[in-house]
């Protein structure tokens, strides 16, 4: 059932620009948009992947102890959500360049680069409102997981149990941040396509703005009603997910 | 069997007690009374090997908990169970969270191998979880997400979950202060049906009526130490102590 309504949201996805090709006669090159929407979602979801198997304990961690300066890096945490991202993108685009400290892997307008971006950015919202969940968990019920017998690593994975809605959430947030953001992709990915018009760095975003800046509308209206059916299916299927971790 | 020997804690600045020894022996129920805010929850956690004391020691069968390695004291406090006086449930349903107890005590390989049976619907619920219901009255509730039960029920869940691993000795806090008549009722019935199985029971009280119902010996906590220790009967009847007779004669109020 789920399944079935994953499929009918993918088919969906290439009909719209499809359909809206044919009523407002796009100039879409074979394999234009599809290549796009890979490279975005391969971009965001890997950084987003990522950003989790590292903001997730990093909360765990802070959330189980007490060390000088928690206060500050709590704030740093916070104020890294709201971090302009063209000035990350231009930060990592020093650093992969040829004299910066990632230089030797040469990884200059690469969906590595974006992915390292992305990371940066996705970090921050993930890591703080998994931090929030995680405090946000009643002190007795982490209580009662010590005393009935738990070691450190059973209270934390009770923790994390009833902390998972809010930890969804901080992964949306990620994703959200992500796959919505124009600055730091345009920066290190530098927007490219191959000689045959398939993306090599270009995410919807950027195809956006690209389009809308040479007057292409109608071309950056679909785009971006692809970015949003993009966007609203991701956090359906976490959603959904959500509803069975409440039935069961 | 579990032993409190010239223990002190505090709490910032202040003293919460100084010096205080308490026991319970396999099959006996103390009741700990005493004002609220004398520190019977601090006893009952020290006692849990869950607060450290900042002097003394706490005795399992003559082990020195807090000087063995922490392995040792893992098991050591996997021999005692806890009851909150708030119940303290898991997001999970009534099964899961009479489990609990028994799910940490297993083997990593063998708790995966639940969890997947869990997932594929084969899992059958282990005897000591349907017994540990029918103890509180709960057996038609199993499924039941721990979220949906009333007051009375989620905290004798909570009782359940403690009994479930068979624990030697039951460290209980104000197990029935929210509850009605008939939840206390139950909840008193299952006490005894812990002494039956020679579980040492501790309960921390400020009903004395309860005390009087319920408990084998008695331990009147006031000002910072024991004030008296001893069977239940001589206690409420016959204290020796001038301020446990005012207190218990309600001359003395807090």
């Amino acid at each position: 059932m789920e399944r079935r309504r994953i499929r009918g949201l993918t088919v969906s996805f290439e009909a719209i620009p499809q359909a809206l090709a044919g009523v407002l006669d796009l100039p879409f090159p074979e394999g234009y948009v599809s290549s796009i929407v890979y490279v975005s979602l391969y971009v965001s979801l890997t950084a987003v992947a990522l950003s989790t198997l590292f903001s997730v304990p990093v909360a765990v961690a802070m959330g189980f102890s007490e060390f000088p300066g928690k206060r500050f890096v709590k704030s740093v945490i916070n104020a890294g959500m709201g971090f302009p991202s063209v000035v990350v993108g231009l930060v990592v685009l020093f650093a992969v360049s040829n004299q910066g400290p990632l230089g030797p892997l040469e990884l200059v307008f690469t969906t590595e680069a974006m992915i390292i971006s992305q990371f940066v950015l996705a970090t921050p919202p993930i890591t703080a409102i998994s931090l929030a969940a995680i405090s946000g968990v009643r002190e007795n019920v982490r209580d009662a997981a010590r005393v009935l017998g738990g070691t450190r690593l059973d209270v934390a994975l009770v923790v994390l149990k009833e902390a998972r809605y809010g930890i969804a959430t901080a992964i949306l947030a990620g994703f959200g941040r992500a796959i919505s953001e124009v600055g730091s992709v345009l920066i290190v990915g530098g927007n490219i396509t191959s000689a045959d018009g398939v993306s090599k760095t270009r995410t919807l975003t950027t195809a956006i703005q690209l389009e809308a800046r040479q007057g292409q509308y109608g071309t950056a209206m679909a785009l971006g009603a692809v970015l949003v059916a993009l966007v609203l299916a991701v956090n359906a299927i976490v959603v959904r997910f959500g509803d069975q971790g409440v039935r069961r | 069997m579990l032993r409190a020997v010239g223990v002190s804690q505090s709490r910032g600045e202040e003293a919460v007690f100084r010096d205080l020894s308490v026991g319970v022996d396999a099959g006996e129920v103390l009741a700990v009374i005493g004002p609220s805010g004398v520190g019977k929850t601090t006893l009952l956690r020290t006692l849990a090997l869950s607060l450290e004391p900042e002097d003394g020691r706490v005795a399992f069968d003559g082990t020195d908990a807090w000087k063995a390695d922490d392995s040792e004291r893992l098991s050591l406090r996997r021999r005692t169970g806890m009851v909150f006086q708030e119940a303290s449930l898991f997001d999970a349903s009534v099964a899961r969270n009479v489990e609990y107890g028994l799910r940490v005590r297993r083997s990593w390989r063998d708790r995966l191998r639940d969890e997947l049976r869990s997932i594929a619907g084969s899992k059958k619920h282990p005897h000591a979880v349907r017994e540990s219901l029918e103890v509180v009255g709960l057996t038609g509730k199993t499924g039941q997400h721990a979220g949906s039960l009333s007051g009375g029920e989620a905290q004798r869940l909570s009782f359940a979950r403690a009994l479930a691993y068979d624990p030697d000795v039951l460290l209980l806090d104000e197990p029935t202060s929210d509850l009605d008549p008939r939840n206390t009722a139950v909840i008193e019935d299952a006490i005894a049906e812990a002494r039956d199985r020679d579980i040492g029971v501790v309960v921390a009280t400020h009903d004395m009526h309860q005390a009087e119902r319920i408990a084998d010996r008695v331990a009147v906590l006031l000002g910072k130490h024991i004030a008296e220790v001893g069977p239940t009967g001589s206690v409420f009847e016959n204290p020796r102590d001038e301020r446990t007779r005012k207190f218990i004669s309600g001359e003395l109020v807090y």
